[in-house]
C-alpha cells in the first residue's frame, strides 16, 4: 500500500519535496533495552544490554555492564551468561534441545527482567534456484531473480525469517509465516535484486518462534510514517523493557548463477 | 400497586401532552389544503427546500420536499403566496381559498428586467435561516461554487464542504473529511439514498462526485433528523439531477485530470427526462506517449457514470431510476493490479395519496469492492473484498395542519460482508475465503415539526434501530485478544441483535426578524464500523459488522446556535457550539492484521470519546462581493484502556483552531475572481519520545499517542473563470486556477530516520503539492 501511495503521488505531484526539520522533542526517562539471541548455529547465547536515549542524541547508546545474566532451559537447569564488556554479554558451547522452551532472566538495579521463547526444530532450505527475467517491476531492465524454497511441514504455526547476499553483501531481509501456505512447497522470490551471470547468492533461513516473528512485526510497523498509530511493539520481557528473545536454528544454501 | 399506577398515570399525561401538541392551533373554522410542486423553470429539475410563504400569516409556510411537493393546509380566505428558492426570483400568487387546491409552479432564474409584482416581494426578508427550525444544515449547489479554486481543478463538493465550519480534511488535497470531531467512517454518505462505501477516487485525491451530476449536497452535523441512520457523526445526502424534461442539453468540460460530458433531455416534454453523465481521468493517455514500454504499460485513471431519469406516471404517481458506477484503475503489464469501486442503484416511486400525504418507496442497492492481482497465468495470485447492500425503505410525509408536518417510515437493509479472498494459480498458496457475513439492519421512524407560536418552532422524533447479524461463523476473544472459542449458525440464524432507541431534538426561537437562537439533541447508532490503519483512506479499508464482540458506536450530541442577518440580509452571523459524547469507539492492538484476517475483531480494542468546540461563520451572500469567514475551535478527545497506559489522548482530527475564507468577486459580467485561504493549527501526532537500536537499526521509542503536533498549515488558492461570450445555444467558459498560491511546503508527513550518509537520526517532512496551477474548460449545449 505504502509503495503504491508513493508511485502514485510521485506521479500525481508536479512538486512534492521533501526537507530535514526540526522537531522540539520531549526527553524521555532512559528505558532497558535487553537483545537477546541464541543461535544453535554456534551455539553461542548473546546478549547485549542498553538504554534508550533521546532521539535526536547522536552519542552511542548507554550500555550496561554490570547486570546479572542467566539462561533457564526446560528442565530448569541455569547458566549464567557472563559480561564481555560494551553492554554485551556471552556464553559459548550452550547445547542446543530442539522444540523446547528457554527463559533468559536479566537482573539489573534490583529489578528482575524475564523473556521465553521456544526453539524450534530447524525447516530446511531446499536448493536456490533462479530464473531470467525479461524486464523488471515497475520498469528498470531484467536479470536473473533467485528463489529461496523449502517444504512447510503440515502443521501450522511455522515462521521464518531470511537474509539474502550478493557477493558477500546483505541485500535485503524478511520474514514470513504459513497462514497462506502451510504444507506446500513454498518459493519466495528474492525480489529487492536482479543477479547477474558469475553472481554468488547466499541465502540464511531461521526458523523461529511466532512470538518472536509477531514481535519484528510490529516493530517494523511502528516505525512506519504511513500507520496512524505508531507505537512501540508489545512488550517481551516483564516489567516492560524492550527488546526481546530469540532462539532458532540455522539451515543456509549457496548458489553462483551460471 | 399504588406504584404502578402512578406510573401508568404519568405515562398517560405524557401521551395526552404529545397529543395535545399535535392538536394545538387546530381551528374551529373550516380548513382546506394547497398542495403541489415547485420546479425550476429552465430545465423542471424540482426545486428542493424551495419555500411557500404566506404573506398574511406570520411564520407561516411550507417547504418543498425532496421530490419538489409540497402542502399547505389554511383557514378558508385570500392569501397571497410566495414561493421562494435561493438563486431565483421569487413568484407571487393570489389565492382564493375554498376548496382544496392544487398548484404547481415553476420559478425562473433572476432576470434583468424586474417585473412589477418583485416591488411587492421585496417587502418579504430573506431571512428563513433565521426562522426554520432546522439547524446545522449546510447545503450546497454545485453551481454556487463552480468559481472557487481546487487542485487540479477538478470541481469537488467534497473539499467545498471542507471550507465550512465544523468539516475537517482528512489531509492536503483529500476529499475524506471528519464532521465535529467524529471519525471518518462516522459520516453517512448518501448518493440518491444509497450508501457510498468509499467515496474517493485515487486515494482520496478526488471525491467520487462529479459535480455536473449532482443537484444538491446537504450536510447534517447536528439535530439530525430522524429519517436518518446509521451513523455516529453526520450524514452527507447527495442529490443527483433529474435532468432537464423541457429540452435536450449538452454540458462537458475538459480539465488537466479528467473529461466530463453530461447528456440530458426529455423522455416525454414535461413528463419525464433523463441524464446521463460520465467522467474519465487520463494521467495513463500521457504515460502512453513514453518511451518508455514500461511506462507505457502502466494504468492509472478511474471513471464515474452517472445515470438517472424519472418519469410521471400520472399527476400523483412518478418513478425515478438512477444509479452510480465509478472505479479506480491501476497497475502494470501483467505484474500487478488494482482496482475498486462503487456501483449504486436506486429506484423510487412517489405518490402524492392526498393533498396532505406524500409516499415514496425505495429499492437501492449498492456496493463497494476491490481486486488485487499479482501476476498472470499459473503464477498469479488475486485477493478480491467487497461490501454488498439491498435496501427497502417507505417514508410518508404528512402535511398535518399548517402547524405540523409529520415524517415517519421503515427501512430494512441486507449487507453482505466478503471481508477478502485470495485465490489464483500459484502452487505456494493456500486459497483461503474469509467467512462472509451477514447482517440485517432496521429502522422505523417517526418525527413531527411542529410551530409552537410565530417565533417558536420545534421538531421532535424518535427512530428505533436494530440490527442482526446473521448466519456463518463467529469468534470469541479473551481480553488479550485471543481467539477461545468458536461457534458456527445457519445462514439466518442469529448471532447477535443490537438495538437502540435514537431521540431527535430540535427546537427555534425568533427572537426577532433577524436574529434567533436553536437548540438541537441526537442520538446516533452506528452498526457498521470501517477498519483503517492509514492516515489517507485507502480502497483497502475493510467495514465490519457490530458483533458478539463489537458494540455498536452510540454518539449523544447537543449543540446551540445563535443566528443573526445584518444589512437586509446581506450578512448571515451563526456561532455554535457542541458537545458530543462517543460510547465503544474502536481502536487496535500494537501490530494488528487488518488484511486476510478472519480472527479481526481479536485485534480490536474499545474506548470512549468527546469531543466539543465552537463554530463561527459569517458570510456575505449579496452583492458583486460573495462568500464566507468560518472559523473552528474545538477538541477531539479519546480514552481507551488499551491505549497510551488509559489515559485521555488526543484523537488525530483533534485540530484546535481551523479558519477558512472564501471570497468570490465578479469583476464584470464575465470575469469572476475568486479565493480561498485556510489555515490551521496541527493535527495530533504521535513522535518518538526516545530511541533504541535493535539488530543493529535505529528503532523509535514511543512514550504516549498522539501527544505531539504536525506544524500549522496554511495555504491560499485563486481562481479566475472567464464567462465567454454567451450565445443563445452554446455557451462556455475557462477556469484557471492555482493551489498554493504562494507555494507554502505543509507538512504532509513527518517521518522519523538515521540519515543513510551519517547514521545521524533525523526528522523529515515531505510536503505534497507546492504551486499547482490548472486549466480547465467547460461549455453548455443549450
Amino acid at each position: 500500500m505504502k509503495k503504491l501511495l508513493f508511485v502514485l503521488l510521485g506521479i500525481a505531484a508536479i512538486s512534492s519535496c521533501q526537507k530535514v526539520i526540526d522537531v522540539d522533542l520531549n526527553d524521555s526517562d532512559p528505558k532497558l533495552v535487553i537483545e537477546a539471541v541464541y543461535t544453535t548455529e554456534d551455539s553461542t547465547v548473546r546478549v547485549q544490554v542498553t538504554k534508550t536515549s533521546n532521539y535526536f542524541d547522536n552519542s552511542n547508546a548507554p550500555s550496561i555492564d554490570n547486570a546479572l545474566i542467566t539462561i533457564i532451559d526446560q528442565s530448569g537447569s541455569v547458566q549464567t551468561i557472563p559480561s564481555v564488556g560494551n553492554g554485551k554479554y556471552e556464553l559459548t558451547n550452550y547445547a542446543p534441545t530442539f522444540d523446547s522452551n528457554y527463559t533468559i532472566a536479566v537482573t539489573h538495579d534490583g529489578v528482575v527482567y524475564t523473556s521465553t521463547t521456544v526453539l524450534h526444530s530447524v525447516i530446511p532450505q531446499l536448493p536456490i534456484f533462479y530464473v531470467y527475467e525479461q524486464s523488471g517491476f515497475f520498469g528498470g531492465p531484467g536479470g536473473y531473480l533467485a528463489f529461496l524454497n523449502y517444504n512447510d511441514p503440515a502443521t501450522e504455526g511455522d515462521h521464518i525469517y531470511a537474509k539474502y547476499w550478493r557477493n558477500d553483501t546483505l541485500v535485503d531481509d524478511f520474514q514470513t509465516d504459513d497462514a497462506l501456505t502451510n504444507g506446500n512447497l513454498v518459493q519466495i522470490p528474492l525480489f529487492a535484486t536482479f543477479f547477474d551471470i558469475g553472481d554468488t547468492v547466499d541465502v540464511e533461513m531461521r526458523t523461529i518462534d511466532e512470538k518472536v516473528y509477531d514481535y519484528f512485526e510490529e516493530l517494523d510497523g511502528a516505525s512506519d510514517p504511513s500507520s496512524a498509530a505508531p507505537a512501540n511493539p508489545t512488550y517481551q520481557w516483564t516489567n516492560n523493557a524492550l527488546g526481546y528473545f530469540t532462539a532458532y536454528g540455522v539451515s543456509r544454501q549457496e548458489v553462483v548463477i551460471q | 400497586m399504588a406504584d404502578i399506577k402512578n406510573v401508568i398515570r404519568r405515562r398517560m399525561k405524557l401521551i395526552l401532552a404529545f397529543a395535545a401538541l399535535l392538536l394545538t392551533q387546530v381551528g374551529l373554522s373550516q380548513q382546506y389544503t394547497i398542495s403541489g410542486s415547485i420546479k425550476d423553470s429552465s430545465n423542471g429539475e424540482d426545486l428542493f427546500g424551495a419555500i411557500v410563504k404566506v404573506k398574511e400569516l406570520e411564520n407561516t409556510g411550507a417547504k418543498a420536499n425532496a421530490y419538489g411537493f409540497y402542502s399547505l393546509t389554511l383557514e378558508a380566505g385570500t392569501y397571497t403566496l410566495i414561493y421562494r428558492a435561493t438563486g431565483f426570483d421569487d413568484l407571487v400568487k393570489k389565492v382564493e381559498l375554498k376548496e382544496n387546491m392544487t398548484i404547481n409552479v415553476e420559478l425562473s432564474l433572476p432576470q434583468e428586467v424586474q417585473q412589477i409584482e418583485e416591488v411587492q416581494v421585496k417587502g418579504v426578508k430573506e431571512n428563513e435561516n433565521i426562522t426554520s427550525s432546522e439547524m446545522n444544515v449546510t447545503k450546497f449547489d454545485p453551481k454556487d461554487i463552480e468559481t472557487i479554486p481546487v487542485i487540479f481543478g477538478e470541481k469537488d463538493i467534497m473539499k467545498t464542504m471542507q471550507l465550512t465550519p465544523g468539516v475537517k480534511t482528512a489531509g492536503e488535497g483529500n476529499s475524506g473529511f471528519f464532521v465535529r470531531g467524529g471519525g471518518a467512517d462516522q459520516n453517512l454518505v448518501l448518493l440518491d439514498e444509497a450508501t457510498v462505501y468509499n467515496a474517493s477516487h485515487l486515494l482520496g485525491f478526488f471525491s467520487v462526485f462529479n459535480s455536473d451530476a449532482l443537484k444538491d449536497v446537504s450536510l447534517h452535523k447536528s439535530g439530525i433528523p430522524a429519517e436518518f441512520g446509521g451513523r455516529a457523526s453526520s450524514v452527507m445526502d447527495v442529490k443527483m439531477k433529474d435532468g432537464n424534461n423541457k429540452k435536450f442539453g449538452v454540458s462537458g468540460g475538459i480539465g488537466l485530470i479528467s473529461s466530463r460530458l453530461a447528456v440530458e433531455g426529455p423522455i416525454v416534454k414535461n413528463k419525464g427526462s433523463f441524464i446521463v453523465s460520465g467522467r474519465r481521468s487520463y494521467l495513463d493517455l500521457f504515460l502512453k506517449l513514453s518511451n518508455d514500454e514500461n511506462i507505457r504499460n502502466t494504468k492509472l485513471y478511474f471513471y464515474d457514470l452517472n445515470a438517472k431519469a424519472n418519469y410521471k406516471l400520472s399527476d400523483k404517481d412518478r418513478i425515478f431510476v438512477s444509479g452510480y458506477f465509478g472505479r479506480d484503475n491501476f497497475g502494470f503489464g501483467d505484474q500487478f493490479g488494482f482496482d475498486w469501486g462503487n456501483a449504486t442503484g436506486t429506484i423510487r416511486y412517489n405518490r402524492i395519496i392526498s393533498d396532505k400525504l406524500f409516499s415514496n418507496t425505495s429499492v437501492v442497492y449498492s456496493n463497494y469492492n476491490y481486486r488485487f492481482t499479482v501476476g498472470s497465468g499459473d503464477d498469479g495470485f488475486g485477493v478480491n473484498s467487497a461490501i454488498e447492500d439491498v435496501s427497502v425503505k417507505q417514508d410518508f410525509s404528512l402535511y398535518a395542519n399548517k402547524n405540523n408536518t409529520l415524517k415517519f417510515g421503515v427501512i430494512g437493509m441486507h449487507h453482505t460482508f466478503k471481508p477478502g479472498a485470495l485465490t489464483g494459480g500459484n502452487e505456494s498458496f493456500n486459497e483461503i475465503v474469509l467467512d462472509s457475513r451477514y447482517g440485517i439492519e432496521v429502522g422505523a421512524y417517526i418525527q413531527n415539526e411542529q410551530k409552537l407560536s410565530n417565533r417558536f418552532n420545534i421538531s421532535y422524533g424518535l427512530r428505533y434501530s436494530g440490527f442482526d447479524l446473521v448466519g456463518g461463523k463467529s469468534y470469541d476473544f479473551d481480553e488479550n485478544g485471543d481467539k477461545v472459542a468458536e461457534d458456527s449458525v445457519g445462514r439466518w440464524e442469529s448471532i447477535k441483535y443490537h438495538q437502540g432507541l435514537e431521540p431527535r431534538f430540535s427546537m427555534s426561537y425568533v427572537i426577532s426578524e433577524k436574529n434567533s437562537i436553536k437548540l438541537g439533541y441526537n442520538r446516533m447508532f452506528q452498526y457498521m464500523h470501517q477498519l483503517s490503519n492509514s492516515t489517507t483512506s485507502s480502497p483497502t479499508d475493510v467495514w465490519v459488522p457490530s458483533s458478539n464482540n463489537i458494540l455498536p458506536q452510540i454518539s449523544d450530541q447537543i449543540a446551540l446556535g445563535y443566528y443573526q442577518n445584518f444589512k437586509k440580509n446581506a450578512y448571515r452571523l451563526s456561532a455554535e457550539v457542541y458537545y458530543k459524547a462517543l460510547q465503544n469507539q474502536i481502536d487496535y492492538r500494537n501490530g494488528a492484521d487488518l488484511l486476510l484476517n478472519n480472527e479481526v475483531e481479536g485485534e480490536l480494542v474499545y474506548g470512549t470519546g468527546t469531543a466539543y468546540g465552537i463554530e463561527l461563520l459569517l458570510e456575505k451572500k449579496k452583492g458583486k462581493l460573495t462568500g464566507w469567514i468560518g472559523y473552528t475551535l474545538s477538541r477531539s478527545l479519546r480514552q481507551f484502556d488499551d491505549i497510551n497506559d488509559g489515559k485521555v489522548f488526543s484523537a488525530r482530527q483533534d485540530r484546535i483552531h481551523d479558519i477558512s475564507i472564501v471570497v468570490m468577486y465578479e469583476l464584470t459580467k464575465s470575469l469572476s475572481l475568486a479565493s480561498t485561504f485556510v489555515y490551521y493549527t496541527g493535527d495530533a501526532v504521535t513522535f518518538p519520545a526516545g530511541k533504541y537500536t535493535i539488530d543493529g537499526v535505529t528503532y523509535p521509542y514511543y512514550t504516549e499517542r498522539n501527544g505531539y503536533r504536525m506544524p500549522d498549515y496554511h495555504r491560499m488558492d485563486l481562481g479566475l473563470t472567464w464567462y465567454m461570450k454567451d450565445r443563445k445555444k452554446f455557451e462556455h467558459s475557462l477556469n484557471f486556477s492555482i493551489y498554493n498560491v504562494y507555494a507554502r511546503e505543509n507538512a504532509y508527513t513527518i517521518s522519523f530516520q538515521e540519515n543513510e550518509d551519517t547514521g545521524e537520526t533525523e526528522a523529515i517532512q515531505t510536503a505534497l503539492f507546492k504551486i499547482v496551477p490548472s486549466i480547465t474548460w467547460n461549455f453548455n449545449l443549450k
